[in-house]
């Protein structure tokens, strides 16, 4: 959960990203140093009665777009997750924002909690406080949904503090991602990843693979020899079960040659 | 002529409302139930307002609501709300572009 948060943080002007229940509950949070636990807990009560409204008469509303002054705030559907009823994704962002990235991983991240909701078995609430249920107290550190590999998926204090200000962007609008460079089959390896998960994800796809080589090889470059965990990270972007079989029989084919 | 002529006169805007932020219905275009579209529209501005406020982002401008088959409009004139549904609702961002081309 806090992984797929993350990711939406990456994305330049994104400030804080969050999951509300339909009580007005923060569930999961990440956001940067000044949209705290505390303020983000405070504006998701507002917004689950912006969408109780909606509702009355948009019963099947799929997002939320809010345009300000100075920035941005949407809200994306997640539909009834199990153990916890109707969820919302809330992006928090300011002027820079692209939109185009933005629709694109919204959606896909969306996608990915919703799956996390179905396949996990719900979550496990840290211990009450009177004010906010589902919330540790206000000196504890942000919550967010947490899982393992065998366990559960369950809820409790995010190990990481709120992030830092965001580091100035690169040309495309991604932050620079500061990974160890890759050996050149790896790398040639990785720039094909990027190029057929962009056939069924769109821009985002260099995002998803630069993630997805960090997470399986964690403090050192990418290797060849670690391609089939990443290539079980990156089928998982892919939501049409026919594109995921498109994209592995892709990657594990041989690369074609280039004519000249 | 009116705001509320020009939203009903883009294309798939099937019917506009106008209010104000306390939820008061002014007048409405092919919209039977206009004063409910007006008391949601006018608490869904105002609760947004404060949460912009609350999270720095200054004065809302616009809301807009999508699902599969249609979506809504909401934009803030001042103390105005004017909201317009959009059938089908994948014309909601040419709407939006209109709309940004007229304000």
């Amino acid at each position: 959960m806090e992984t797929i948060l993350q990711g939406l943080m990456e994305l330049v002007g994104v400030n804080a990203a969050m999951v509300v229940d339909d009580q007005g509950h923060l569930l999961a949070h990440r956001g940067r140093a000044v949209y705290d636990v505390q303020l983000c807990e405070h504006v998701s009560g507002m917004l689950a009665r912006v969408v109780d409204s909606i509702q009355l008469q948009h019963e099947d509303w799929e997002s939320i777009s809010a345009r300000f002054a100075d920035g941005k705030v949407l809200l994306r559907n997640l539909g009834v997750v199990p153990q916890s009823g109707p969820c919302v994704l809330v992006i928090v962002a300011d002027a820079t924002l692209n939109a185009s990235f933005a629709t694109v991983a919204i959606r896909v991240a969306a996608n990915k909690l919703k799956r996390f909701g179905e396949s996990g078995s719900g979550r496990t609430p840290v211990p009450s406080t009177p004010n906010a249920p589902w919330l540790s107290p206000p000196s504890a550190p942000p919550m967010a949904w947490s899982s393992s590999p065998t366990a559960p998926p369950t809820f409790g204090p995010a190990p990481s503090t709120p992030l830092p200000l965001p580091i100035p962007s690169s040309p495309s609008g991604l932050r620079p991602l500061g990974a160890p460079t890759p050996d050149p089959a790896s790398l040639a390896f990785l720039t094909r990843c990027a190029k057929e998960l962009a056939r069924h994800v769109g821009p985002m796809a260099k995002v998803f693979v630069d993630e997805a080589a960090r997470r399986v090889s964690p403090g050192q470059p990418f290797a060849v020899s670690s391609s089939e965990a990443l290539l079980a990270e990156l089928v998982s972007q892919i939501e049409d079960p026919k594109g995921r079989l498109a994209f592995l029989a892709a990657l594990k084919s041989p690369p074609q040659p280039t004519r000249r | 002529m009116s705001e509320l002529d020009l939203m009903a006169m883009l294309p798939d805007v099937t019917s506009a409302v106008m209010g104000d932020l306390s939820g008061t219905h002014h007048e409405s275009y092919q919209e039977p139930e206009g004063e409910a579209v007006a008391a949601v529209a006018g608490l869904v501005a105002s609760t947004l307002l404060q949460a912009g406020e609350q999270l720095g982002l200054g004065a809302l401008k616009s809301i807009s609501v999508s699902g599969p088959a249609r979506a809504r409009v909401i934009l803030l004139r001042s103390h105005l709300v004017l909201t317009g549904t959009i059938e089908p609702a994948r014309s909601l961002g040419e709407v939006e572009k209109a709309l940004e081309r007229a304000d």
